[in-house]
């Protein structure tokens, strides 16, 4: 009940926040002017809408993740405000738990905006809307996904670091995250034993953000496959239990001057 | 003096919690991350597709930042060559018109012309198997650099490797042996393949120039062991005709090749280039010592 409660107030917060309405004001205006882009081709008017669309909605929600995320612990720090909520019974835990929900919350009502545009311009396109178009759904519950765990990382910094570091520091890991199928490539082409095993270890321990992009598939109509709905689905589950877990133990044993 | 020992605070049981919650998770992963990266080898990629095929447009809406492009789109090429290498491709579909907008963007990228048309011309599955279209990406490459030389000479080596149209490449280096800065054995190797029209000295000639010219220690390898073959081809050659000749006058074959040595044919027994001595096998052929490191199978 306590961590709904703080979850509710941080979504409540994080809407009263500017940026977040710059950020989809201008997420809508690129996918409307994906249109655009597609009466200017020549034969892939739709799969460059298809796929504009989801990448904004995808890096939009990536900038909004990243720096609402930040702040969620460090603002309560700076401004004091962690003072008067730890000193209620609410345990840091809860806290942790209740901000992330929050934000999450807030992730998915901008990403439920920007899906509707998306889909708005898709339907001033064709003049219809079919029912595979549903498939689009997929790829945006995977940008979701992956917007989840890019929130993870950023309490997690957020935790230890100051707002501009932790900025930094995630942007490098969501980076990291997509490119970690070359890690394991240049740990399978390796003649060192050793090099190899610790290639294995990143690949396997960082996050890979490779298994959500599925935009490039679903542009070209192709179904989603059953087993990336359900090993994505348990893999950013547990993924975010690690970096809650992480965050909790990093956050309970901070202290506060 | 006085010892003072401070024991680690005892974690919490939440803590305890958290830390199980956190190695069970991440050992979770990796089978999911498996079986997600196993299924995904087998799925067919989607359609390939170049969204902007235009390298004009491109370069209108470049903002004027078309040679920063230029290098995106031959970073591009490369990444798209090399993916398609290691998942042993055969279908290199978008590198022609990857190459071309690379080289709209910038038509004075040399190494997108040199490199772009090796990609291009070799041999599937070592590239894309499409010479002509190496040839049209060179052609435009030598229009918009008139005075680089070494586009003519990559011309020459495609007709020469790839077209095995001799004239043509003799044709070709010797356009490029007209350039300024040309090197001097353009103008010799297009005397060459003129006349001999592939033959193994031209051969002998052209890796003898890489194996000079090569930066690349592999390279430099491969050529150099190239001209070995070529060496012990022509000494096989040259002690085949010896041992005819031997036949000949003794009215008998050579039972060795030390029998050519003792009739004064030889001043020693023959070694090929890597030092190993040749064989003479029971039908009266020369042939390679078992721990030659000369491949003759690299003139095949």
């Amino acid at each position: 009940m306590r961590v709904a409660t703080i979850a509710l107030h941080t979504f409540k917060e994080s809407v009263r926040q500017k940026v977040l309405y710059n950020l989809v004001a201008f997420a809508l205006l690129l996918i409307g002017a994906a249109i655009l882009f597609g009466s200017i081709s020549v034969g892939v008017e739709q799969i460059i809408l298809v796929t504009l669309g989801l990448t904004s909605i995808s890096v939009f929600g990536l900038l909004i993740a990243i720096f609402i995320g930040i702040d969620l612990v460090s603002k309560e720090i700076e401004r004091r405000t962690i003072y008067n909520i730890l000193s209620k019974p609410v345990s840091r835990v809860e806290f942790i738990l209740g901000k992330y929900l929050g934000l999450l919350l807030t992730l998915f009502v901008n990403t439920a905006v920007m899906t509707a545009g998306f889909y708005a311009a898709l339907f001033y396109q064709k003049g219809a809307l079919v029912r595979g178009d549903l498939v689009f759904l997929g790829a945006v519950y995977f940008i979701l996904l992956e917007l989840a765990m890019v929130v993870g990382i950023a309490v997690v910094f957020s935790c230890i670091s100051t707002p501009v570091l932790s900025v930094v520091c995630t942007f490098c890991l969501y980076v990291i995250g997509n490119f970690s199928a070359d890690l394991r490539v240049f740990g399978q082409e390796t003649q060192n034993a050793l090099l190899g095993t610790v290639c294995d270890i990143l690949y396997y321990s960082l996050p890979n953000f490779g298994n959500f992009n599925v935009i490039s598939q679903v542009a070209h109509a192709e179904k989603i496959p059953s087993y990336l709905w359900v090993g994505n689905s348990f893999y950013a589950l547990l993924y975010l239990v690690v970096l809650m877990s992480i965050a909790i133990l990093i956050f309970e044993e901070r202290e506060f001057r | 003096m006085t010892l003072s020992s401070a024991s680690a605070p005892e974690p919490k049981p939440r803590q305890r919690v958290c830390w199980v919650l956190l190695l069970l998770c991440l050992l979770g992963l990796i089978p999911i991350q498996r079986r997600i990266d196993s299924r995904r080898a087998n799925d067919t990629g989607a359609a390939e597709v170049l969204f902007l095929p235009s390298g004009e447009f491109l370069r209108q809406f470049s903002l004027g930042y078309e040679g920063l492009l230029a290098d995106i789109y031959w970073t591009r090429v490369v990444q798209y060559f090399g993916r398609k290498r290691l998942a042993h491709s055969t279908e290199f579909t978008l590198l022609g018109p990857l190459l071309q907008i690379t080289t709209d963007l910038d038509p004075h990228l040399l190494v997108a012309y040199r490199f772009g048309s090796i990609f291009l011309a070799d041999k599937v599955p070592q590239g894309a198997g499409q010479p002509q279209e190496a040839l049209v990406l060179l052609r435009r490459g030598i229009v918009a650099n008139p005075d680089y030389w070494r586009l003519w000479e990559d011309v020459g080596f495609i007709y020469y490797w790839d077209l095995k149209d001799y004239p043509a490449a003799a044709r070709a280096f010797l356009a490029g042996s007209e350039r300024p800065g040309a090197m001097d054995w353009m103008r010799v190797l297009a005397a060459r393949v003129a006349a001999q029209g592939g033959q193994l000295d031209t051969s002998k000639f052209l890796w003898s120039e890489i194996a000079h010219q090569a930066g690349n220690a592999q390279i430099r390898k491969n050529a150099e062991d190239h001209l070995m073959a070529f060496k012990a081809e022509e000494d096989i050659a040259k002690l085949d005709e010896l041992l005819a000749l031997f036949n000949s006058r003794q009215g008998r074959p050579a039972r060795s090749l030390q029998a050519l040595v003792v009739a004064g044919y030889l001043r020693s027994l023959p070694r090929d280039p890597s030092g190993v001595p040749y064989l003479l096998d029971p039908s009266g052929r020369v042939r390679l010592g078992p721990r030659s490191s000369v491949d003759l199978g690299l003139l095949e």
